[in-house]
């Protein structure tokens, strides 16, 4: 088990390693704005039984959770998710493993029940670096997550740091748990926004080798356009009693473009809402080396409750008429028709690419984009409506890097986020900062249902009206039989 | 000047005798050709206008039932199933029929009117429709009046719509009216082709066939047309049953038979169970409960949404019974052999009314057969009442719509009570105009 404590400044920011107290249990230092990331890496012997047995039998397993609150990222941590709880999966050779038990039970998650039924297949053919299967659900926290990690790794009699630490999880913006078999080992990240915070960090357990570093990003002169600098101080506890002076460069496919969006339904959204995006510019990212091959992208997940045609998608005047351009990937084998609570996939995730009005004339101008959509039937309520969250989309400007750029693995990187495993190993991400009115990366649409309240009388009535209308055409029917009964008795008369 | 009708038929008296030169409406309809050259014209100016609002406008004239259809051309182009296109939920032969929709050329004009080959195909099965309708109607009046009445589907504009739209009722109208065409030439083989054929392009058309079963006894089917000589009634059920069986019925029921199962027994040995399960079991499973006209669709969300299925009853359960009553026995023991297009009508008025899923489309069934009833209806007769029955039946769908809309588009929840309410409506309607139908047969 190791594990790994950063703070990260914005750019400019620093601290005089002077202003630090090292010792072998932690490190103090005075209150600053920072993002804090933790991550905890173990071994798959260190784990509780049920989780090792479950990782034991799985390929890929990589759960993504984004915080519905709106947060500040700061460089390098960028990379941007719809809010909601996101499982990239890839089976073992035993494809009968059901990994849902233990998600709801950690998570409480509720819509996961297998992975024939809930999950949608990914296209692997396109880049092998994505995982087979995708699953998402919307929820808004971590609380059960902390109970259940409390639950699991303080047990009665632990140290109080353990349970606290584990409580700071609920204010988080970001968690992430990794697990693939060419590394056997479980990373657990968290990730909590930027805000004032006391440099503080604390020893785990004598055994648990504790790295914590005090960084921000720094422009070198020998810095390469497609890179990211850091600069700031590093120390490992129980090695060092003073933080040593870092400075290094890498490849970092997460940018910040810069630009920001908003996202919302235009009124009425009845049963086909359309989601409105606000851009703040048409103008790809000035920074990026390669502007030209920039495209504007919008990367959607969306709940069983909405959902898009890709039919009406395909239509180039159609897609023109909303600002878009494209829609490079949707889940395959949407059903179009079947109402909410018979269908049993999570929803469907969409990669659009979006056209930006052209920049010769709306230099710099906010735009929109307009993303049709369409609600599944709902069950009935008792107030004749419910209400659909959708969430924020991730909007990205993906750039192709220059032949022969590489991207190695870097200390910050965060991959399987959905979008990237449509895109090819060049691909870099801009991205644009969601700004919500409110602060919540989450629209609500409300949906009609049937009103239960005044359901009581349906089935009698329909079924007496239908009785009703069946027996006058069957009065009318006996009308023509007698009558022309009748008139054949008539006719015999006559003759 | 009026050329004498070709059936020697006194000329009906809606037509004032000429004086001096003939009113334009009346040399209008004295030869097929005005009529038929405006009909293809009017769908033809549709079809270039949808053309035209398909390329300039992001809100399509096209159907999306025909991007359905090319695609699963399309599919079947490239050496595949139609059932790869998700709701595809019809016969191979409709996609066969649309191959040249998926044929590219490269030159953009050709395209297009390759793409758009399905269409003329539909406008052109309407154009035969009617001139089915014109034999049919002609056999009972003269040739001006029948193609007056046959202008009533010809010139519709909701039927030109619909097929220059690529919405494929219209091929049922012309198989349907063909079928009835066929049945009063009396070839049977070519009505049992029909009526098998139908029924697997669209299943509803098995309702005809008791019908025109019925219709089919010996008086009908003797060539001679002359009164046979009064056979003693026959007495035992077996004789009766014996007198029942009579060759015409015996070859319509086993050549219809023949071509629906040797139909379905190809396409299953194709396209497997996707073909089943799409163009048949879907039928039988769908869930899709979005608003509809029908009487059952609340009852339907209602009761799919609740947790525990067949503990409660169900009256949706027994939807198919009324419906299936009305249209395969009661109103064709009652009104076939009187008259076998109304009571085609009735049928098919009485199973749209009644289904579990009804949409402005089908009402399209029962239009083509509209024409063949109308001039003996009282509707037409005192004209005050026809109108009111009119203004009755857009009303409750406007009523209806209006509901939809609100719930559609502004999101408000009509469910109930105002959509059901409407549908309920819509169904008295619907069942008053059916009884009048019935009624008038009985009075022929």
């Amino acid at each position: 088990m190791r594990e790994r404590i950063t703070f990260v400044q914005k750019e400019g920011d620093s601290i005089e390693p002077t202003a630090l107290k090292v010792d072998g249990n932690g490190l103090k230092g005075p209150e600053v704005k920072a993002v804090r990331e933790d991550r905890l890496t173990f071994a798959l012997d260190e784990l509780p039984a049920e989780l090792k047995a479950l990782l034991e039998g799985v390929n890929q397993l990589h759960i993504r959770w984004v915080s519905p609150v709106a947060y500040e990222a700061v460089s390098p941590l960028l990379a941007r998710l719809p809010p909601g709880f996101h499982l990239f999966y890839t089976p073992g050779g035993d494809t009968s493993i059901n990994p849902c038990p233990l998600l709801n039970k950690a998570f409480g998650t509720d819509s996961c029940s297998s992975p024939s039924e809930s999950f949608t297949t990914l296209p692997t053919d396109r880049f092998t670096h994505s995982t087979t299967h995708q699953f998402y659900q919307p929820l808004p926290s971590l609380k059960a997550f902390t109970t259940f990690a409390k639950s699991l790794l303080c047990p009665p009699g632990s140290p109080s740091s353990c349970s606290s630490r584990l409580t700071s999880l609920n204010s988080a913006s970001q968690l992430d748990l990794s697990y693939d078999t060419i590394s056997h080992t479980l990373r657990l990240t968290s990730l909590w926004p930027y805000a004032p915070q006391s440099l503080s960090a604390s020893l785990l357990s004598p055994s648990i080798r504790t790295e914590i570093g005090i960084i921000s990003t720094a422009s070198p002169k020998t810095l390469e356009p497609h890179e990211i600098g850091i600069s700031g101080l590093l120390t490992v506890l129980g090695q060092s009693t003073a933080p040593s002076p870092t400075l290094f460069s890498f490849p970092s496919r997460h940018r910040d473009s810069s630009s920001s969006f908003h996202a919302h339904f235009l009124p009425p959204t009845g049963l086909h809402p359309v989601l409105q995006l606000t851009i703040s510019s048409p103008n790809p990212p000035s920074k990026s080396p390669t502007k030209d091959t920039c495209r504007l992208h919008g990367y959607f997940t969306l709940p069983k409750s909405i959902f898009p045609d890709r039919h009406q998608l395909n239509d180039p005047l159609f897609l023109a008429s909303k600002n878009l351009s494209s829609v490079r990937y949707i889940t395959p084998g949407i059903d179009l028709e079947a109402p909410e609570y018979v269908t049993t996939p999570w929803g469907s995730s969409l990669l659009l690419e979006l056209s930006p009005p052209s920049t010769t004339t709306t230099t710099g101008k906010a735009w929109t984009a307009e993303i049709p959509l369409h609600l599944r039937y709902l069950s009935p309520s008792l107030t004749g409506y419910r209400t659909a969250e959708v969430p924020y989309p991730a909007l990205f400007w993906a750039c192709t890097a220059e032949e022969g750029t590489k991207f190695p693995s870097n200390p910050f990187e965060k991959d399987k986020v959905g979008y990237d495993g449509l895109f090819g190993e060049r691909t870099v991400f801009w991205h644009l900062n969601p700004t919500p009115a409110d602060g919540k990366l989450v629209n609500t649409v409300k949906v009609p249902v049937l009103d239960l309240e005044k359901a009581g009388w349906v089935g009698a009535v329909t079924g007496g009206v239908v009785v009703l209308g069946f027996a006058w055409v069957v009065v009318k029917l006996l009308g023509v039989v007698l009558s022309s009964g009748k008139r054949v008795e008539e006719g015999k008369k006559k003759q | 000047m009026t050329k004498p009708s070709p059936t020697g038929q006194p000329r009906p008296p809606a037509t004032p005798p000429s004086q001096g030169a003939p009113s334009l409406v009346t040399t209008f309809f004295d030869r097929p050709l005005p009529l038929y050259l405006s009909a293809a014209i009017f769908r033809l100016v549709f079809l270039l206008y949808g053309l035209w609002q398909d390329a300039n406008s992001p809100v399509k004239y096209t159907d999306i039932d025909y991007l359905v259809f090319t695609d699963a051309a399309r599919f079947v182009s490239q050496g595949q199933s139609p059932y790869e296109r998700e709701t595809y939920r019809y016969t191979p032969v409709l996609a066969w029929l649309l191959l040249p929709t998926a044929h590219v050329t490269g030159n953009r004009i050709l395209d297009v009117a390759f793409f758009s080959s399905g269409k003329v195909l539909f406008a052109i099965a309407d154009l035969v429709a009617g001139w089915l309708l014109e034999k049919v109607l002609a056999k009972s009046m003269d040739g001006p009046r029948a193609r007056k009445f046959a202008t009533i589907w010809l010139l519709n504009p909701m039927v030109a719509t619909i097929s220059t739209r690529g919405s494929s009722e219209g091929l049922l109208g012309v198989l349907v009216m063909a079928l009835l065409w066929a049945v009063l030439e009396r070839r049977v083989t070519l009505a049992g082709l029909l009526l098998g054929f139908s029924v697997h392009f669209k299943i509803y058309p098995f309702i005809y066939a008791p019908a025109i079963i019925w219709w089919m006894d010996n008086e009908k089917m003797s060539p001679n047309k002359t009164k046979p000589t009064k056979s003693p009634q026959p007495t035992s059920p077996t004789t009766k049953i014996l007198n029942f069986l009579t060759p015409a019925r015996l070859q319509l029921t086993i050549i219809s038979l023949a071509t629906f199962s040797a139909l379905n027994i190809a396409m299953y040995l194709i396209y497997a169970h996707p073909f089943l399960q799409e163009t048949y079991l879907h039928h039988i499973t769908r869930l899709d409960h979005r608003h509809n006209f029908s009487p059952y669709n609340t009852q339907l969300y209602l009761s799919s949404s609740l947790p525990h299925p067949s503990t409660a009853f169900r009256i949706e359960k027994l939807a198919f019974l009324p419906q299936l009553l009305l249209s395969t026995i009661l109103i064709p023991l009652a009104t076939a052999k009187k008259s076998l297009p109304a009571s085609m009508l009735a049928q098919t008025f009485a199973f749209v009314t009644f289904n579990k899923v009804c949409t402005s489309q089908y009402f399209l069934w029962y239009m083509v057969l509209l024409p063949l009833y109308l001039p003996q209806s009282s509707f037409l007769r005192h004209k005050r009442f026809g109108l009111a029955a009119l203004v009755l039946w857009v009303a409750a769908q406007g009523a209806w719509l209006q509901q939809g809309f609100e719930l559609e588009f502004l999101g408000n929840s009509t469910f109930l009570p105002g959509l059901w309410l409407a549908s309920l409506g819509f169904f008295g309607v619907n069942c008053w105009i059916l009884g009048v139908i019935i009624g008038d047969v009985g009075r022929q």
